[in-house]
């Protein structure tokens, strides 16, 4: 409680800086391979990669035409003009001893990210976002004094996208970051495997009791969701902690420890902030015609908010759509197409859109779902008519669909297969009368309960009329022949 | 003229991770003064109103397409100008401790 009270009286202010790894097939000014996932080190370079003296790095097309992409993902336009700069600064991981980024020209200023965040709608505006080329990776094995350098990641285009401090939550935090990620994934500009690094985050948290902003620290290299929530919520009380004993935030550079759930203390950066930024020679500035531009915007794919309206019309709560939305993304199956295909009949898509939500996401997580991408969506399709046609319990539906999925073949005829595995329901009203009139002699308790008013005592005998069908009786209909026999209604 | 300072010299030697002796420093600071001093003879020329440009080629959309290519040098060639490789990675002095 103590705490809590003393955090009301703090503003907690948060700015994120994002670095997405763009898809390109090549580096941002080396024609190299950009895959290092599994290269052996130091196998994807080049003298340009290398910073050899005298090479010419010349910019990859398809990292602006990207760039451009993610412009309008974040509700803005690419700049018409644009310039590449030489950001110095010493470190093993960087050969040239400049790193080339867009300092005062970038490709994208402006824009804003839209996050619901306990159920608030709110736009995270963006300051800007920049192309730049990654470093190198370094390794510090244990127990050595030297450090080791792999430079397959160097000169990677990386996009870094820098909000406004306008986020005062962890939870805002946690929704911006998934946003931008979904919005990178809808454009397509990049793959976002966090496990990859593909997408890291650094947060600038500070608190204050004014409306003049406190001293603020820099969490850098976050890669998952989680812990751009956690290290916020870290980094918050941390700083309240030691303003209420009468100590100075430090502005510094600190790390996060997943293990220990703690921010650290890195190296202080006060020298490394004179970066002595100049435009680079080598690469001349960037132009993009109007024509290039609105072809852009004309090729963007369907984005998150435009699939929320879709899903929204199903009556599908923020939960359910975002289980869509980021699972489209994060498997093969396509889901939202699938659902897409089938506006036209409301009740199928929503059909589908639960079905998703609820089995086949579920069976994908856990590893459960071996059926090929072509094949299930016919699948489904027959099972919703299936169960349309009361032919098909619910319960049923599922037993059919987990068993032909974890399979690679689609049996000829759903329907002979479903029946032959005693999956359809008995509708035949004389064969469950039979069956309703044995269980009501069986159970003759149940039945004067029933027929005396006490309605609740019928799934008992519903329960009966299952078990002795072997679960093929159509419940609704032997609950009617209950009532009919009984004399009820 | 520009003035140079013992702590600029040091200050520049951090920046790029140098360590100088005392007459290096000494050495520096008349060497770098004299640099700055002849650039800034650049002053000088009366530019009128011609606005600043960072480009002087006139160039602009210099690209290249999204497929690798090779340049001649393969990786271990390239590799050969390190003084020290160890399990295909570059060895350096240690960075954290």
């Amino acid at each position: 409680m103590h705490i809590l009270k003393k955090e009301n009286n703090y503003t907690i202010t948060v700015g994120i800086e994002c670095h997405i790894q763009l898809k390109t097939k090549t580096k941002l000014f080396a024609a190299v391979s950009n895959d290092a996932r599994n290269a052996e080190p130091n196998t994807l370079i080049s003298h340009i990669c290398l910073g050899m003296p005298g090479a010419l790095p010349v910019l990859n097309e398809e990292a602006i035409h990207l760039a451009a992409k993610a412009a309008f993902a974040l509700g803005t336009v690419p700049q018409k003009n644009s310039k590449f700069d030489r950001k110095h600064y010493f470190y093993p991981d960087l050969p040239k001893g400049y790193q080339i980024t867009q300092f005062d020209q970038p490709i994208i200023l402006g824009g804003h990210v839209k996050i619901a965040s306990n159920g608030v709608a709110k736009n995270i505006n963006i300051t800007r976002a920049h192309l730049e080329e990654d470093a190198g990776k370094s390794t510090h094995p244990a127990g050595q004094d030297y450090s080791l350098v792999d430079l397959n990641r160097a000169g990677t285009p990386l996009l870094e996208i820098v909000s406004e401090p306008e986020i005062h939550s962890s939870a805002e935090a946690k929704a911006y970051a998934k946003e931008l990620y979904l919005l990178m994934r809808y454009a397509d500009v990049s793959d976002a495997n966090l496990f990859y690094g593909n997408m890291r985050f650094d947060v600038n948290v500070s608190v204050s009791k004014t409306n003049k902003l406190g001293i603020r620290s820099e969490t850098k290299n976050l890669n998952s969701f989680k812990s751009v929530e956690k290290a916020v919520d870290y980094e918050a009380k941390r700083q309240i902690d030691l303003l209420e004993k009468g100590d100075k935030v430090l502005q510094e550079t600190r790390g996060w420890d997943d293990a220990k759930q703690k921010t650290f203390s890195q190296r202080s950066k006060e020298d490394s902030h004179d970066y002595r930024y100049f435009p680079d020679p080598d690469i001349p500035p960037v132009e993009l015609s109007d024509k290039y531009i609105k072809n852009i915007q004309k090729d963007l794919p369907t984005m998150p908010e435009e699939w929320r309206k879709i899903l929204n019309s199903l009556e599908l709560n923020d939960s359910q759509i975002d289980t869509l939305l980021i699972s489209e993304v994060d498997s093969d199956i396509k889901y939202l197409k699938n659902i897409n295909k089938h506006l036209n009949d409301k009740p199928m898509a929503k059909f589908l859109a639960d079905w998703y939500i609820n089995i086949t996401i579920p069976q994908v997580n856990d590893n459960n779902f071996v059926l090929e991408n072509s094949l299930h969506h016919s699948l489904e399709l027959e099972i919703y008519r299936l169960i349309k046609s009361n032919k098909l319990s619910s319960t049923n539906a599922k037993a059919l669909y987990t068993e032909i999925t974890r399979g690679t073949k689609l049996p000829a005829s759903i329907e002979d297969y479903a029946r032959t595995k005693g999956y359809i329901q008995v509708s035949d009203e004389k064969v469950i009368s039979e069956i309703v009139k044995n269980v009501l002699a069986q159970n003759p308790k149940a039945a004067t309960d029933v027929a005396g008013g006490e309605i609740k005592a019928i799934g008992y005998l519903v329960g009966q009329i299952m078990a002795q069908s072997k679960g093929q009786a159509d419940p609704a209909l032997a609950q009617k022949l209950i009532k009919k026999q009984l004399h009820i209604e | 003229m520009a003035k140079i300072t013992k702590e600029d010299v040091l200050r520049l030697a951090r920046l790029s991770r140098l360590h100088l002796t005392d007459e290096e420093v000494s050495k520096y600071k008349v060497e770098i003064e004299a640099m700055l001093g002849y650039v800034e003879q650049l002053k000088s020329v009366d530019l009128g109103d011609l606005e600043p440009t960072s480009q002087v080629t006139g160039l602009k959309n210099v690209m290249r397409q999204d497929t690798e290519k090779s340049y001649g040098a393969s990786p271990e060639q390239l590799l050969k100008n390190s003084t020290s490789i160890v399990e295909g990675q570059i060895k350096v002095r240690r960075m954290l401790q």
